[in-house]
């Protein structure tokens, strides 16, 4: 028996989707960009032999566009434009600031909710994985001791620690995305998988955030080198995420409520990664 | 991404699946045929075992030739980690399930895949496996212990610990010198099915901080292994060794090992939960649907005939954290939990003196990060 993969190869997709966005881009500052564009965009990715009407493909490539924007460190929101057709402002870093500017368009229905979740997720996914390449790439070049920092035991560490919470966090991103693109951004299932996603996020973000930073010395400290654009986007975009579920320990909590009223934390989790019957 | 975990999802099948298991389990507890215990490598139940095997529940991925069942990795996933779950007694069958089995299907001979393989699937024989010695732990290419070739066969001589279980079990798969080492330091190593009662062959258990026996010291003094007895290609050794990982070190054992304690917790305080009970569930929640989703890719990824060696050891690093994390987080919740039981009090004093052990067994936390930062392209 062979198993197919929910998710296409993310490689494979995110290529794909850094072609199908520099068409969008274009598009995205005239501030014309449909819902035709995105399923041009669904095309151009490869998911066109599956109905290119569906909610679920739609929101593949979207997730595709958003990871490849967002490894890209493009100066633009996308997250913000898919899920509410909107232009985000570009602020630097200002937790309060950026919840006020992200607050006004705090999403009304739990579909929209799930959305920018989603959106925001697969931003942070993507900041994350570049702040990691970026890491290692550094410490490959840079020599102390007459050899590469990449041959000290320690850093090799860290940076594995970094990369096992990308990948943890990814995982989870990704469960919550099959289920978008499966069941559709309204399924009843969708909300606590992105709880989960934005718990492990407030993980992953932490180690990140200090194990890049502790490896790169000084210069990440700077605004000339790139590793600051990573660091301030998860930073953002995790603390959106974070404040539009109602904070982290909103997250916590409700999913502590889910193991408490099915009696058992393990029924509960394995319930909540079930799909449901409904396409 | 430098490491890549497909989603998958359990087929309906599987799902159906787990609820016989469920129901299963519900039913030994009933009839209090066991108590929830301690984890994958503690509780020790042959009949247990027979009972899994009789339901076919034991070598279910193998072929049906050899006493298998032909089930995905998927529906031997659901199974496992139902039974960890649950806090089954599985060690005696666990390590012959896990890797012996699938070794023997993959590099054994016919004659030890039709000797072995239906036998495993019945819970009849149990394995060990005999890998560590007193100077090679994670430096495992070290081993000493050496098989020399004779007329018929070969004998071993050596010194293997930490032998889960040796003392019970009916054979360990032995790694042995048996040709020089090589520039690499991986040439030159063999595995033998070696029968532990043989007179040769003596076990002796090494009582551990829990106060319990369970791994051993065992002395090979001129053991004969008869020829059929040697697994695959005398020399291969090491490449088979390192076969055997990705099925070591991704599974729910290495992360559910302090599952009864969280259940435990959650049982006393379901009456009441105070707002820190409720967020500690929910944040241990959240970290086991990441580690669940990568070990379910790690299964499929095995069932597809791939070697996720890499993926594998990152989970059992990230897992062991969590596991561990589990234990400081719900014993400091204790004064929140109304009417602490038994089992909370017990899980917490088992929990806590086995999790030394769980950053160490099958691959220290050291040497997986290593491995983690090879895949990284940073060694
Ligand atoms: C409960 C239990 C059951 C076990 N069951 C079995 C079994 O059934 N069969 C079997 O063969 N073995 C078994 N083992 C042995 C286990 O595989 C070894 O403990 C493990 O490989 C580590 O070897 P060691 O104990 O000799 O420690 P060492 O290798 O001496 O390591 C000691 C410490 O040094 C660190 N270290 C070592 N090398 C490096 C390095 N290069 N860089 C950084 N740090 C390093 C280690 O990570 C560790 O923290 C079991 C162990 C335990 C605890």
């Amino acid at each position: 028996m062979s198993l197919a993969p929910v998710l296409a190869a993310d490689a494979l997709v995110e290529e794909a989707a850094s072609r199908a966005f520099s068409g969008l881009a274009e598009k995205w500052f005239a501030g014309r960009i449909t819902r035709e564009d995105l399923l041009a965009a669904v095309e151009q990715l490869g998911f066109a032999d599956a109905s290119p009407t569906s909610d679920g493909e739609g929101w593949l490539a979207a997730a595709a566009i958003i990871r490849a924007q967002a490894r890209a460190a493009a100066p633009i929101d996308m997250a913000l434009l898919l899920v509410t057709g909107e232009r985000a402002a570009a602020i630097a870093y200002d937790p309060c600031a950026y919840a006020c500017a992200a607050g006004a368009r705090a999403p009304a229905s739990p579909a929209a909710l799930a959305a920018l979740s989603l959106g925001r997720c697969l931003q942070i996914g993507a900041a994350m994985g570049a702040a990691l390449e970026l890491s290692i790439r550094y410490v490959q070049d840079r020599r102390q001791f007459g050899r590469a920092l990449a041959q000290f035991q320690a850093i090799q560490h860290s940076l594995a620690l970094a990369a096992e919470e990308v990948a943890a966090f990814s995982a989870i991103t990704d469960l919550a995305l099959a289920c978008a693109a499966r069941e559709g951004i309204a399924s009843k299932r969708l909300p606590a998988l992105l709880d989960a996603a934005a718990l492990v996020a407030g993980q992953a973000v932490n180690v990140v955030y200090d194990m890049t930073h502790q490896v790169h010395g000084a210069i990440g400290f700077t605004q000339e080198y790139a590793l600051h654009r990573h660091s301030l986007d998860l930073l953002r975009w995790r603390d959106h995420l974070h404040l539009a579920r109602g904070g982290d320990i909103g997250c916590a909590e409700r999913l502590g409520d889910a193991a408490l009223e099915a009696g058992s934390a393990w029924r509960a989790v394995t319930a909540s990664m079930t799909p449901g019957d409904s396409p | 991404m430098r490491f890549h975990f497909p989603i998958f999802a359990f087929p309906p099948e599987a799902e159906a699946l787990r609820a016989e298991v469920r129901a299963f389990v519900a039913d030994e507890l009933a009839a209090g045929r066991w108590k929830k215990g301690g984890d994958f490598a503690s509780s020790y139940d042959p009949a247990f075992s027979r009972r899994l095997g009789a339901r076919g529940w034991l070598g279910m991925t193998w072929p049906k030739r050899y006493g298998g069942h032909e089930r995905s990795m998927l529906e031997r996933l659901v199974v496992t980690e139902e039974l960890l779950a649950a806090s089954a007694p599985v060690a005696a069958h666990w390590i012959g399930d896990r890797q012996s089995g699938p070794l023997l299907l993959r590099y054994g001979s016919e004659a030890q895949r039709a000797e072995f393989l239906p036998r495993l699937a019945r819970g009849e024989v149990f394995f060990s496996i005999g890998m560590s010695e007193p100077d090679s732990g994670s430096d495992l290419a070290s081993v000493r212990t050496r098989a020399t070739k004779v007329d018929g066969g070969w004998t071993i001589s050596g010194r293997k610990v930490w032998t889960t279980f040796a003392h019970r079990n009916h054979y360990a798969i032995v790694l042995a010198r048996t040709g020089d080492a090589g520039a690499q330091r991986h040439a030159g190593l063999s595995q033998y099915i070696v029968d532990l009662k043989s007179p040769q062959v003596k076990a002796r258990p090494i009582l551990n901080m829990a106060g319990q026996e369970e791994f051993n010291e065992v002395v090979f003094d001129d053991a004969f292994v008869p020829d059929d007895r040697l697994v695959g290609e005398p020399g291969n050794g090491w490449t088979q060794v390192t076969s055997e990982l990705a099925f070591e070190r991704s599974g729910p054992e290495r992360y559910l090992s302090s599952i009864r304690l969280v259940e435990a917790a959650l049982a006393c305080a379901k009456s009441k939960p105070t707002p820190r009970v409720r967020e500690a569930l929910g944040r241990m929640s959240a970290k086991l649907m990441a580690l669940r989703t990568m070990s379910l890719a790690v299964a499929a990824q095995l069932q597809n005939g791939e070697a996720p060696n890499l993926e594998a050891s990152l989970i059992k690093d990230l897992g062991n954290a969590f596991e561990r994390e589990q234990i400081a987080v719900f014993r400091a919740l204790g004064s929140e939990l109304p009417g602490r039981s038994d089992d909370y009090l017990s899980s917490l004093a088992q929990a806590t003196l086995y999790s030394p052990s769980w950053t160490l067994r099958g691959g220290t936390r050291e040497i997986l990060r290593g491995i983690v930062a090879r895949g990284l392209g940073l060694r």
